[in-house]
């Protein structure tokens, strides 16, 4: 019992890990690409 | 492959080996640093006294010291190529890069295989082994291991020719690729080194396997070296 | 966006701009996808020598199939990239090796705990086992590569993918050729009609996870390509401005 919830826990915290740490990523990116939008508009100005 | 190719490839590796020739630095220093290995490794496994661990702790050291070695050709015999930007030259010239390839392969292979030499005779007297019982069986073992040892390090020592983390990476990269050589040659090292094994059919076995690899690392090196080196 | 027509680069490559419900999605479909597994495994009946212990199975050989897929994806976006210069071929692979690594973890934690039950050790260097940790051991060389190797990294690493999809094969035939204590590939056709089905439910639902886990990741990459591309766009009106 102790080995099954091991090996599926170990997987589910491994795929949420991951999707957590790259969705921080994501959203820093977005935020970046976000100020360099407004950075271009505003050159237009 | 055509005359060409075997022209261009010899020239390649004897101009390596001529320089080597006249130096000696690259022998003496893979020479060298084989020998220390081995000694580190018959202090460090001094307290296996069970007789039957000999062949296998032998044929162990002997392909655990080629590889690291090998490592050294390889970072050497390409170095070579970054003083003066030497390499562009290379590229440059009228040498098909799959000759380059095939070259830089010949001349770090047969480097390899003089170390190899003394090595077996090393491991022989430092850890009782029978290293001298198939000698035809141990020659064609040590070149196909070489081969394939040296067929994936030309590939991935001249992508890093230009990299700051040269000496890591290599080591990173190249040992999870050719463990399958390491493993299949000490295995049938072990074999031939073993006065009570019954026959030589497992030895067969991973020559077979050998063979294999060999052959599908020097095609994968032939048809990678070009888009890999030319990015350089 | 509308630029003048002396800003816009024809020439560079359009990374589609993406969106963060991109992230909330992918949260969603992962937690969809392995509960769907997880209930496929609830309902599976049973093994009669093993026991409960043997549901393990159930995500172990999807993930070892998710590990050869990564492997597989990545040695072609590398073949893409290598002969024909292609960059998207390059986003997909560093993803593919990555989302490899991760799948590559699950097989070698989720296998050896099997084992300690099956077979009473956690890890024994017979052929499967060495050749996948092999494989995993080039996926991660492949990722360091990526992120330490400076300037010619992409080249080496996709050199590297190529020579690991060779570790393909020898994976999974390994153990027909090989004295092996590690179960048979043709286990799979042989289990019992409730098994069979909790399994290709498993592995389709393991499948639709790793398609949600790459287009995150790429989604990534994607986002990285569009920032380079608006900060050369903004250097040149910058300059033109002043």
């Amino acid at each position: 019992m102790t080995m099954v919830a091991l090996a599926y826990g170990f997987i589910w915290l491994a795929v949420f890990g991951y999707v957590f740490t790259v969705g921080r990523r994501l959203g820093r990116l977005n935020a970046e690409l976000e100020e360099l939008r407004r950075r271009l508009e505003r050159t237009k100005t | 492959m055509t005359g060409s190719f075997w022209r261009y490839t010899l020239l390649i590796a004897g101009k390596d080996l001529r320089i080597e020739g006249k130096s000696r630095e690259v022998l003496y220093t893979m020479g060298f640093s084989a020998a220390l290995v081995v000694l580190v490794f018959s202090f460090a496994l001094s307290n296996a006294t069970d007789p039957a661990q000999g062949p296998i702790t032998a044929a162990g050291v002997l392909w655990a010291a080629t590889l690291f070695t090998g490592t050294v050709a390889l970072a050497r015999v390409l170095d070579r190529e970054r003083e003066n930007e030497a390499i562009r030259a290379l590229l440059l010239s009228p040498a098909p890069r799959a000759a380059i390839y095939a070259g830089k392969l010949l001349a770090v292979s047969l480097l390899m295989l003089a170390v190899e030499g003394v090595l077996v005779v090393l491991v022989g007297l430092l850890f009782s082994a029978e290293v001298f019982a198939h000698p035809g069986w141990l020659a064609l073992v040590l070149l196909l291991g070489t081969l394939g040892f040296a067929a994936t390090g030309v590939v991935f020592s001249a992508a890093l020719l230009r990299s700051r983390n040269r000496e890591a990476l290599l080591g990173a990269l190249l040992f999870p690729v050719v463990i399958p050589v390491l493993l299949a040659a000490s295995r049938a090292t072990a074999c031939m080194f073993d006065p009570l094994a019954p026959d030589l059919e497992p030895v067969a076995f991973w020559v077979r396997f050998l063979l294999a690899t060999d052959v599908i690392y020097i095609l994968l090196g032939l048809w990678v070296f070009e888009p890999v080196v030319s990015g350089e | 966006m509308n630029l003048p027509p002396a800003l816009s680069l024809p020439t560079m490559p359009t990374a589609p701009a993406p969106t963060s419900t991109r992230f909330l999605a992918a949260c969603g479909g992962a937690f969809l996808l392995l509960f769907l597994a997880c209930l496929a495994v609830a309902e599976a009946p049973l093994e009669s020598v093993m026991g409960l212990v043997q549901k393990i199975f159930y995500f172990h050989v999807p993930c070892a199939w998710l590990l050869m897929l990564s492997t597989l994806v990545c040695a072609g976006g590398s073949i893409a990239y290598l002969f024909r210069g292609s960059e998207r071929g390059d986003r997909i692979a560093l993803s593919a090796a990555e989302l490899g690594v991760l799948f590559g973890m699950c097989v070698l934690v989720s296998g050896p705990l099997w084992a300690k039950a099956a077979w009473g050790v956690y890890w024994q260097w017979e052929a499967r086992l060495t050749s996948s940790l092999l494989l995993w051991l080039m996926l991660v060389a492949y990722v360091l590569a990526r992120r330490y190797g400076g300037t010619s990294a992409r080249r080496l690493a996709a050199a590297l993918a190529l020579f690991a999809a060779v570790d393909i094969p020898l994976v999974y035939f390994s153990v027909r050729f090989f004295r092996s204590i590690h179960p048979q590939t043709t286990v799979v056709s042989t289990l019992g009609p409730g098994m069979r089905g909790a399994f290709w439910l498993s592995l389709l639902s393991f499948t639709g996870l790793w398609f949600v886990l790459m287009s995150l990741r790429l989604a990534v990459e994607n986002a990285q390509a569009r920032i380079v591309e608006l900060e050369v766009l903004l250097d040149q009106a910058e300059e033109k401005k002043s």
